[in-house]
């Protein structure tokens, strides 16, 4: 919503300055969005009359004036040709600024001195265009500012206005709220209308057949308009609030409906078929050209207003093309109604079809300025069109406004909002707004009886009425206080410290957390190779996607990490180690909503370290990421763990992956991601990727653990280099060592792989280092050997391992 | 033998004097007094002397051995210090070389302030909730009394999966989901994902918001500005200026939008604030009584207030970032930055 400083004044004797009143609108929750001033700064822009026209001796399109200020008489050099001797112009005298940081200086123009200049609307902030200089009327007073003089000087600002206000939804309505802050009464423009002899009676009539979705539908009659363009102060009213005049009738209903709020329609009376009106539902499946020339299809709920024969107007939204007001209209029914608001936004919503008047139907009307607005807009059209108003107005009102009666209890008003505000108060704030306010009972100092007016839709219940004394009493009155509340142990969930365990980790290794849309293209699912019966292809799907490449939500985080990585690798990133904690979402059968899965994914390439001039530069491998994982499964004391070849993930590669298993739980997968893969994603390096499902890892994760005494003997070491068949994996080598461990084994590594040279054909060595240590005293010789050689037997008895 | 000795202490003295190096030292206590060193060597030949010349030239040996390891040590530290000092001479680094640095991850900045709110409310006694993002209408709208045609659902354009199940709009469906689980007094915020179907410059289809609320008995308005302008202080400094004005939200009355003076301008006006010297940074409001008939509590006996507030916009507004849109796209550039 728009207003003006100057047009709110009309109605209010305010003494706020333009800062002030935007404060001051704000702070009474009619936000002002933005402030726009015309005619700042420009006072020197006085009215001039021209003396002198004659042409610039040496340039063609140049004139030098005498130019009459009231007071002296200067030369000015113009390069206009619209003026002449006699005109009134706009003078930007020396030291004038003009929008645009553009400053008037005493100058020489091709030989003439010249001071000051002859301006355009453009250059004045007027108008978007213009051509040649602005002449003024000629009754103005010489000398004095142009924008006072014109009645332009003012401010507009353009109210962000929450849905809940509608009354708010005109300049009245505004101007209501700016008397309770200024605490002066609202002066309510008054109507005198001249009607005619013809009743109205005779000529039309109008019938509701809906009268749930039409309380009330008044008209009026004007015969005998000529249309034409409106009067300048009508063209200035409407441009002040930032609208284009159309012609005189039609600017009048947009008038009134700015001013009062209330929308109106102008039918052309003649283009009525019977000369009446019929307010009733649309035949489903017909087609109505609203008066914007698109053929709108029609369903059973819209309300159409009808002549005798068919639709005219679709009701509350938009007249019909086949009764608008043209340029040989002369006769005009004028139409002020009620719509039921559910009625008028269900039809505007499927319409797409949002109008000034849908705005506010929709958000409810005042049922009481039907009549208001009507004879309002009647008696400015005789005055810009001409013509003459039948006798009486047609009033059809099935379903009167039945006013609310709500009590206020003072108590509670202030327990609620920690004030102490008397009854006195109250009652002052919510006169101020126009409500009817009086005691309920004579004594009675708690409670207020309120009547509510129908321009107040919103007001429906008693908080509604605390809120408005909250409002008025002004939000920085009430004192802020701390709350006394039980106390409640609180402590976040297992779940939301287990997330964050994981992030910190990934954080400690080096790893940028990434935010992805949880939203993709479904055709994601082929780009990961996905197998045709892979449950991640049955997304939940939005219906109204913005675009198909965020139609489906997430069931994987691979693809959103690989296209991070694809786009990183575009900004020229090589060595990447990312990573997200995010859920996905798997549809359950039978379920309204899909299950969250929470899940990490990481992806790192390029350098293993940071760069640097003492760094070998070595690139990541799969031990890197499987090192991480599994010093993050050991942060979650996770047990039995087992890392199984093959992960069996269309997208890793096959040779160069695992599945990662704590006992029969599968946690998730681990790999090279496939190189095809790659290839599809433009990625020209290998990636490593953890994909783990963090419900299954907190699951599986283990207790506190218990606390180990500290021996306080000497630890031995004992390393032996065993050759086994190729086939044997480091991870039986480990399991066999787990087995057979005895009491005095501290721990165990495995810390050398060779094939080669010296180790023969099919074969390779593992070397593996035992560390030995007794919690009650010095190990032996004896002891270590004896131990470690039930080791070897084990590993030679098992695995065929022998010792190098 | 007694001129010996004493010629034996001369030499030696002047030979620990001379030496300059530990080594040298070490090769000179070994020459006279080392196992086959000459003073070892000398005392052999006592067995020789007479009894009355044996102890007064044992005596005499003692002392020269005795005076030598004293100087021997003694120079060995002079000596010691002195190499050390050579040392540490020529011993120089190129400080300025970068270290060997250890690759720091980082959290996404949404994530850090999430952090950040969380320990900030826990300080102030709140729990923390979550709740699907994939929402039943009635939780995300119904409940908080936005029922289907509402024109205040127009304030949040929804993404669908069917007619009543949505892409949650905002984090209040958690307050719901709480409160019908536990009975008051309730403290909780609830951080989360939420989507609006909506892209542009200033806006992204996903984003985070922090939902909280707290109901018990004869909670006020004047407990929500409390509460927030501690929150808001802790946040941006407690200089910050924080206003309330009147707003609507269908499921709070009162309804307060929750200013801060602008973080750039100081308040004095510029782009970021629309030249008003004030931003929006939150909605807060007394929870309305029709959505605690939803969720079954008694507004007679409890009142409380409810907030939320947009975490990019926090972040934005906290690390200086000037375009949201950034938030998503995850270049390590802007990741690592925080």
């Amino acid at each position: 919503m728009i207003v003006t400083y100057n047009w709110l004044k009309e109605y209010v004797d305010f003494t706020f300055n333009a800062d002030e009143l935007a404060h001051r609108l704000t702070m009474a929750g009619l936000e002002v969005d933005a402030m726009e001033r015309f005619g700042e700064g420009l006072d020197s822009v006085i009215v001039a009359r021209l003396k002198e026209v004659a042409p610039h001796p040496d340039a063609d399109r140049l004139t030098v004036c005498q130019v009459d200020t009231g007071s002296e008489v200067l030369q000015v050099v113009c390069g206009a040709r619209n003026h002449k001797t006699g005109d009134l112009v706009a003078l930007a005298q020396v030291g004038t600024v003009l929008p645009g940081d553009f400053k008037i200086k005493k100058s020489k123009i091709r030989g003439q001195e010249s001071f000051g200049m002859l301006c355009s609307e453009k250059e004045l902030g007027l108008a978007e265009e213009s051509e040649g200089i602005l002449i003024l009327p000629s009754e103005l007073p010489l000398g004095r500012p142009v924008f006072a003089a014109l009645g332009l000087k003012d401010v507009r600002y353009e109210l962000g206005l929450t849905p809940n206000r509608p009354d708010c939804l005109s300049i009245i309505g505004v101007a209501r709220e700016v008397a309770a802050m200024a605490g002066r009464p609202l002066q309510v423009p008054q109507t005198e209308l001249a009607e005619g002899e013809a009743g109205i009676d005779t000529l039309t009539s109008v019938t509701i057949d809906e009268p749930a979705h039409c309380p009330r539908y008044a008209a009026r009659l004007i015969r005998g308009v000529r249309i034409g363009p409106s009067p300048a102060w009508l063209v200035r009213r409407l441009e002040s609030i930032g609208q284009r005049s159309i012609n005189n009738v039609v600017d009048v209903t947009n008038l009134v409906l700015m001013e009062l709020g209330h929308p109106l329609h102008a039918f052309d009376f003649d283009l009525l078929r019977g000369g009446r009106i019929v307010v009733k539902k649309a035949e489903p499946g017909s087609t109505f050209v609203t008066l914007d020339s698109q053929p709108r299809l029609l369903t059973a709920g819209d309300l159409m207003i009808c002549d005798a024969e068919g639709p005219v107007a679709l009701a509350g939204i938009m007249g019909g093309e086949n009764s608008e007001i043209r340029d040989e209209t002369v006769n005009i029914l004028l139409e002020s109604a009620y719509f039921n608001p559910l009625t008028i936004r269900r039809t505007s919503k499927r319409l797409g079809l949002r109008t000034e008047a849908s705005h506010r139907f929709e958000r409810g009307a005042d049922m009481a300025m039907v009549p208001v607005a009507l004879d309002r807009a009647a008696a400015l059209i005789v005055q810009v069109a001409g013509g003459c108003i039948d006798r009486g107005r047609i009033d059809n009102y099935p379903e009167p406004y039945r006013e609310r009666r709500l009590v206020l209890s003072v108590e509670r008003a202030n327990a609620l909002l920690g004030t102490r505000l008397s009854l006195e108060e109250m009652l002052g704030c919510l006169r101020s707004i126009g409500l009817g306010v009086q005691l309920a009972e004579e004594q009675d100092a708690e409670r207020l009886v309120v009547d509510v007016p129908a321009f107040r839709p919103d007001l429906e219940r008693e908080i509604d009425l605390i809120e408005e004394i909250a409002r008025l009493h002004g939000y920085e009155q009430i004192p802020a206080t701390m709350p006394v509340s039980r106390m409640l142990c609180q402590r976040p969930a297992g779940h939301l410290r287990s997330v964050v365990q994981v992030r910190n980790h990934l954080v400690a290794a080096g790893f940028s957390e990434a935010i992805n849309y949880s939203f993709i293209a479904p055709s994601s699912w082929d780009r990961l190779a996905l197998a045709a019966d892979d449950v991640r292809r049955n997304p939940v799907t939005i219906l109204n996607p913005l675009t198909e490449e965020q139609s489906v939500l997430r069931t994987t985080l691979v693809p959103s990490l690989l296209e991070t990585v694809a786009r990183n690798l575009s900004y020229q990133g090589r060595d990447l180690r990312l990573f997200e904690v995010r859920p996905v979402f798997l549809p359950r059968a039978g379920e309204e909503l899909p299950e969250e899965k929470w899940r990490l994914c990481a992806v790192w390439c390029g350098r293993r370290e940071a760069e640097g001039w003492s760094q070998q530069r070595a690139d990541v491998d799969f031990f890197d990421l499987k090192g991480l994982a599994e010093s993050l499964l050991d942060s979650f004391r996770v047990e039995k763990l087992g890392w199984l070849a093959g992960a069996e993930e269309p997208f890793l590669h096959p040779g160069k992956s695992c599945r990662i298993q704590a006992g029969t739980r599968a946690l998730g997968t681990l790999g090279e991601v496939h190189p095809r893969i790659l290839e599809g994603y433009d990625i020209d390096l290998p990636v490593y990727l953890l994909d783990l499902d963090l419900e299954e890892l907190f699951a599986a994760a283990g207790g506190a653990g218990g606390f180990m005494p500290l021996s306080r003997f000497p630890q031995v070491c004992r390393d032996s280099a065993l050759l086994v068949a190729e086939a044997v994996t480091a991870g039986q080598v480990l399991e066999v060592l787990q087995a057979v461990r005895t009491s005095i084994v501290e721990d165990f590594a495995l810390f050398d792989v060779y094939q080669g040279p010296g180790i023969p054909e099919g074969k390779k060595s593992l070397a593996v280092r035992v560390r030995y240590r007794s919690a009650e005293r010095t190990l032996t010789e004896e002891d270590i050997q004896r131990a470690h050689d039930k080791l070897l037997a084990a590993l030679g008895n098992r695995l065929g391992a022998e010792v190098r | 033998m007694k001129e010996q000795l004493d010629q034996m202490l001369d030499q030696g003295r002047s030979a620990l004097l001379a030496a300059a190096t530990v080594a040298a030292l070490q090769e000179v206590r070994v020459r006279f007094l080392g196992k086959k060193g000459e003073l070892t060597a000398l005392m052999k030949g006592m067995k020789d002397l007479s009894a009355e010349q044996r102890p007064v030239l044992g005596a005499l040996a003692n002392r020269v051995k005795e005076d030598l390891e004293a100087l021997f040590d003694e120079r060995l530290e002079q000596v010691r210090e002195m190499e050390l000092e050579q040392r540490l001479a020529s011993e120089r680094l190129d400080v300025t070389l970068p270290g060997r640095r250890l690759v720091a991850g980082t959290k996404h900045p949404v994530t850090l302030v999430i952090e950040e709110l969380i320990e900030i409310f826990s300080a102030l006694g709140f729990g923390v909730a979550e709740g699907p993002e994939v929402e039943k209408d009635f939780y995300n709208f119904e409940a908080l009394n936005m029922p289907k045609d509402h024109p205040a659902r127009d304030m949040q354009d929804t993404f669908y999966i069917n007619d009543d199940v949505v892409l949650r709009t905002h984090t209040s469906p958690v307050q719901i989901r709480t409160m019908l689980k536990q009975a008051p007094p309730v403290r909780v915020i609830a951080p989360g994902t939420v989507y609006r179907r909506d892209s542009d410059l200033t806006h992204t289809p996903m984003f985070h918001q922090v939902e909280g609320f707290l109901v018990d008995k004869g909670i006020t308005f004047g407990d929500l500005k409390g509460v927030l302008t501690a929150f808001l202080t802790q946040v941006f400094g407690k200089n910050v200026k924080v206003r309330f004005r009147p707003s609507f939200f269908p499921f709070t009355e009162p309804s307060a939008e929750v200013d801060i003076q602008c973080v750039m301008c100081r308040g004095g006006g510029c782009r970021v604030c629309k030249s008003s010297g004030w931003l929006e940074i939150l909605g807060s409001g007394m929870i309305d009584p029709e959505v605690f008939k939803a969720v079954d509590y008694d507004s007679s006996i409890y009142s409380g207030f409810a907030f939320g507030m947009g975490i990019e916009r926090i972040a934005m507004l906290k690390y200086g970032v000037n375009d949201l849109r950034l938030f998503f796209e995850n270049d390590l550039r802007f990741l690592r930055q925080f």
